[in-house]
């Protein structure tokens, strides 16, 4: 009695499993390129959210009166500043005369590049030195325990 | 003396008409000068002025033209508005002039209240202006407050009409200073508004920042003089704060000051500053160290450190830079790495600040930090660029598995198939 792989016209058992091997793995393969890219999605990236036009700045117990500081926004710097009278105000912390990233000093209660001696007031609005326009002012918002920073509309 | 006494009397006249003490008018007054000058419509001299007038400041106050020609503007008899006993002067002589506007913007009082924030030393710092010292000398081709400020269509500084706004201001002065003839036997050059006009100065003024240095700003408005060479740093250094204080603390201050070289202007030239550059500092050809510096001394050693160390860091950002833009164009996320990049920018920035002070540690410190955050950038740029690879190669290998799929289903099929081709042929035997 011959076995059924030996019949005429039927596959030999090592094309058979050759088949299933490629098919499996190929499979798999296919599976795997289909849900690494899902579970990248899925998972939180090392760094925070780009090019959005809000961001969580700060927590709402972070800085206290007459305190800042520099949070990211997209992939630029901004300048969070808590006014010594309360509330919260938010700028752009990229110089308008060469692109330095601005400070805050509490000692002078205003915002200062190091770089040329760039002086803008509380405002944003430039008052001494080189830079040429105010900085850019965002929108803040305390949602929960967190500062939001929203860019504003273009007009 | 003669002409003192004229103005006395001119003035004691005008008072007498109560202008110095009058407040400002409630509603238009009368103004009878305008109703015949302004029948001579396109006359250069009688018309022109009357219909320029609509445009003055002091119109739009209530002044009307008695308050610098004199006479009574409320007579229709032109025999009486333009009586002399009523203190009319016709056209006032040019050297009568800055006396003639102090009366009224001298007196602080009487300015408070038309414009309280406006200043009343205007006369002072004429005094002491080229310009007016040249006057008090008899030198009546010298500008007077009507050569800037205009005659009969006087606008306030900030208005964009006003000859004295910031983007016509340069116009203004180079009127007289640019012209050769005009210009004749002050030995001065003519060519300051052409360099000015060519200068980073301009560009950035005409750009839209009004903050811009024009003539005034170096030069001052109504105390115009040239800054001097002991001042030039004063006057850079009210814009260039850090550099001054740099300078001041540099080697080449005392020398300098020794020798009577005008600080900031040895190297950056006045009138036509252009931007700068790394290759203006070092002992290349177009550097300004060579100009005083040998090679083998002190300064030459010290400005070919200053040159490497910034061209050093300017070529690693350029490189980080290259990276990032290929990586960003290729859809990656460089987010984090072009704040890196950015700071490292802001000390090169910072190092080309440093140079004022002639101190190539100074400097080579500041560019250490930068070249740190250069480095950093750049392997965020490979790490983005071999991630790209890595993405490339799992993509190929994909759509191989895939392709493999479709081929093994393929002969997966045709072998069922085949099965059944048997089976039937079978069960018809």
């Amino acid at each position: 009695m011959a076995s059924a792989g030996t019949e005429k016209g039927a596959s030999p058992p090592g094309r058979r499993q050759l088949l299933g091997f490629l098919l499996g793995s190929s499979v798999f393969a296919s599976l795997a390129s289909i849900f690494y890219p899902i579970l990248k999605f899925v998972l939180p990236p090392p760094s925070g959210e780009l090019d959005s036009d809000t961001v969580v700045a700060a927590r709402l117990d972070e800085l206290a009166p007459s305190a800042a500081k520099i949070f990211r926004f997209g992939n630029r710097p901004g300048l969070l500043i808590r006014l010594p009278e309360g509330g919260y105000r938010a700028f752009s912390a990229t110089c308008t005369h060469l692109d330095c990233t601005v400070q805050f000093r509490q000692r002078e209660q205003d915002v200062w590049c190091a770089c040329h001696n760039g002086i803008y007031d509380l405002r944003g609005r430039n008052v001494s030195g080189p830079p040429p326009r105010p900085l850019e002012e965002y929108d803040v918002h305390e949602r929960g325990e967190e500062i939001v920073v929203a860019r504003r509309e273009q007009a | 003396m003669r002409t003192r006494c004229r103005l006395v009397l001119f003035f004691l006249t005008v008072g007498a008409c109560g202008l110095g003490a009058q407040s400002p008018p409630s509603s238009p007054p009368t103004n009878t000068c305008l109703d015949c000058h302004l029948i001579f419509e396109d006359d250069e001299h009688l018309g022109v002025p009357a219909q320029l007038f609509a445009g003055d400041i002091h119109a739009a106050r209530g002044l009307t033209c008695a308050a610098c020609h004199g006479g009574d503007p409320r007579e229709e008899d032109s025999d009486k508005s333009m009586d002399p006993a009523k203190g009319f002067i016709g056209v006032p002589k040019r050297a009568d002039i800055p006396r003639l506007c102090a009366h009224c913007h001298s007196d602080a009082v009487f300015m408070r209240s038309y414009n309280p924030r406006l200043r009343t030393d205007q006369l002072a710092q004429y005094g002491t202006s080229v310009h007016g010292q040249r006057l008090r000398r008899g030198d009546t081709r010298v500008a007077v407050c009507s050569d800037c400020h205009g005659i009969h269509d006087i606008r306030p500084a900030s208005a964009t009409l006003s000859r004295v706004h910031p983007l016509r201001l340069p116009q203004t002065c180079a009127g007289c200073h640019s012209d050769r003839e005009h210009m004749k036997g002050y030995e001065i050059p003519t060519d300051q508004w052409d360099e000015y006009r060519a200068s980073v100065h301009y560009r950035t003024l005409a750009g839209g920042d009004l903050a811009a240095p024009t003539c005034a700003t170096c030069h001052g408005n109504h105390g115009a003089a040239p800054p001097g060479v002991a001042s030039v740093e004063r006057v850079c250094g009210t814009c260039h704060v850090f550099q001054e204080q740099l300078f001041d603390q540099s080697p080449h201050k005392q020398p300098w000051d020794m020798m009577e070289l005008a600080s900031c202007l040895t190297c950056h030239g006045n009138h036509g500053i252009q931007p700068t550059g790394d290759f203006l500092v070092g002992t290349g050809e177009e550097a300004f160290c060579i100009n005083c510096h040998l090679e083998g001394d002190g300064g030459w050693e010290t400005a070919e450190k200053i040159h490497a160390a910034l061209v050093g860091l300017d070529s690693a950002l350029a490189d980080a830079a290259g990276l990032l833009d290929q990586a960003e164009r290729a859809g990656m996320d460089v987010g984090e790495a072009r704040l890196v990049q950015a700071n490292a920018r802001e000390s090169l920035i910072k190092a080309r600040v440093d140079v004022h002070a002639f101190n190539a540690a100074r400097v080579e410190e500041t560019v250490e930090s930068g070249l740190e955050l250069a480095a950093e950038a750049h392997q965020a740029g490979e790490a983005a660029l071999d991630e790209l690879a890595f993405r490339r190669k799992g993509l190929g290998l994909s759509l191989l598995a895939i392709a493999f799929v479709v081929f093994s289903l393929w002969l997966l099929i045709r072998h069922i198939e085949r099965g059944k081709e048997e089976i039937i042929y079978k069960h018809e035997q």
